[in-house]
């Protein structure tokens, strides 16, 4: 049997992971924002906002994490993603 | 035989013991860790064990059974870290050594260097000197070769790596480049790795192609024995009955000498694959695996390689593959270059 600090050793690693990851795709986010600068299109798309959480979704099934909690979670990520995407737009980070 | 001094063992007793074992016709390599000092302790004599631990500020006296005694993880459990320029080859960070095969010409050289370090490549790779198969195939520029390749990794604010194949050529090499590196078929030129020893600069050492991982680590010893720390294993694939890539790229490798021995392990997926739609797909496995570094051939135009073009990644090839290293990493605890993005100007 794991003891308690075993499993929370490995919420650390797996914490580890998740934040690089989440900066991994915060990263694609901002290379978003510096293509919809240069095309001009708007930062918040309703249809494309729908695909990701459908997606999300889609992959949540072996649980314990039911879908809509997936979905709950990633309309946080995304918020953040529009955030930082409306930085990229307005020339606060990005190549200067 | 390990001599393991106490934590804190004073710099007086340490020197005691370190005449004793002089005394007693013996080599002593000493290894200042983190927390206590070790002495790697080899020659042919065999010095009673029990008179050494004996002594005081000593912890524990342990035969190494293995024959390679200085290579051996017992010498130093904290594993070695060799540090180049920037790079720390054996620390968190998965090093990435990127450029063509051999050195064509300064536009081509230039043009791989720019493209590898953008992408994110810390070491630059490249051969004057090629031992190549063939006798009539291209045998690289020489000199001219190194020039071209130090002023390029220079500009480009990398260290350069490139094969010595001759003992008479280490004092050429050390004047270009910041790592020699030593080929899978010059891996028991014992001539050679013993003139190695006595150089100060890091030695990265390819398996042979038809040598057993033991056989691989024994030649480390010969480098060690000189005195030089610094060296670096790199697998790059055996010979096996299997003809459908170039050779068999030997990932369990990776682990197998992480835990034989303390040095750095670098993997050379090019070579180990033979074929450049499978050298991603075992860069990957490669650093999955625990590799610290990856030693990688790119090149401008592979097309129009001189030598080993069918295996050379195309730039935007090595800079995607990159971006997946940097999913992949995390999950074993390790980290990328992000230089790429901070560029970018996202994030670091």
């Amino acid at each position: 049997m794991p003891t308690l600090d075993d499993l929370r050793r490995d919420i650390d690693r797996v914490d580890e992971v998740l934040v690089r990851l989440l900066n991994e795709r915060a990263r694609c986010a901002c290379e978003i924002g510096a293509l919809k600068k240069e095309q001009k299109v708007e930062i918040y798309q309703p249809e494309r906002e729908k695909q990701v959480l459908e997606h999300v979704r889609s992959i949540a099934a072996e649980g314990p994490l039911d879908p809509d909690a997936i979905a709950r979670l990633f309309e946080r990520i995304m918020d953040e993603a529009r955030r930082l995407e409306r930085r990229v737009v307005h020339g606060e980070l990005g190549e200067k | 035989m390990v001599v393991v001094m106490q934590e804190r063992a004073s710099e007086e007793q340490i020197a005691k013991v370190v005449a004793r074992l002089v005394e007693a016709g013996m080599d002593v390599h000493r290894s200042t860790g983190v927390s206590r000092t070790v002495l790697g302790v080899v020659g042919q004599k065999r010095p009673d064990p029990g008179l050494i631990e004996m002594m005081d500020g000593v912890h524990e006296v342990m035969r190494i059974s293995e024959p390679y005694k200085l290579a051996s993880r017992t010498f130093k459990p904290e594993g070695t870290v060799v540090t180049v320029g920037d790079a720390r080859i054996g620390g968190d960070e998965v090093i990435m050594m990127a450029g063509p095969c051999s050195a064509e010409t300064e536009e081509q050289v230039n043009a791989t260097a720019v493209a590898v370090r953008k992408a994110g490549a810390k070491i630059f790779r490249g051969g004057a000197f090629k031992p190549r198969s063939s006798p009539y195939s291209f045998q690289g520029l020489g000199e001219e070769g190194l020039k071209m390749l130090s002023a390029a990794s220079k500009a480009n604010n990398m260290a350069l790596i490139t094969e010595v194949m001759d003992a008479n050529q280490i004092e050429l090499i050390g004047r270009y480049a910041d790592i020699y590196q030593v080929g899978a078929r010059n891996m028991q030129n014992f001539t050679l790795l013993r003139e190695l020893g006595n150089a100060r600069k890091p030695v990265l050492l390819k398996r042979g192609l038809a040598a057993t991982i033991e056989e691989w680590v024994m030649s480390a010893e010969y480098i060690l024995a000189g005195g030089n720390n610094d060296v670096i294993l790199c697998e790059r694939g055996i010979r096996t009955f299997e003809t459908a890539t170039r050779n068999t790229f030997d990932l369990s490798a990776i682990p197998v000498v992480k835990k034989m021995s303390h040095l750095p392990v670098v993997a050379d997926p090019s070579h180990g694959a033979g074929r450049r739609d499978m050298v991603v797909p075992m860069a990957r496995a490669a650093v999955a695996a625990g590799a610290d570094a990856l030693i990688i051939e790119v090149h401008c135009d592979p097309d129009h390689a001189l030598s080993d073009g069918a295996q050379s990644l195309f730039p935007a090839q090595f800079d995607r593959l990159m971006a997946e290293l940097r999913i992949i990493a995390p999950a074993i605890g390790r980290t990328i270059c992000l230089e790429p993005v901070a560029r970018r100007g996202w994030g670091s």
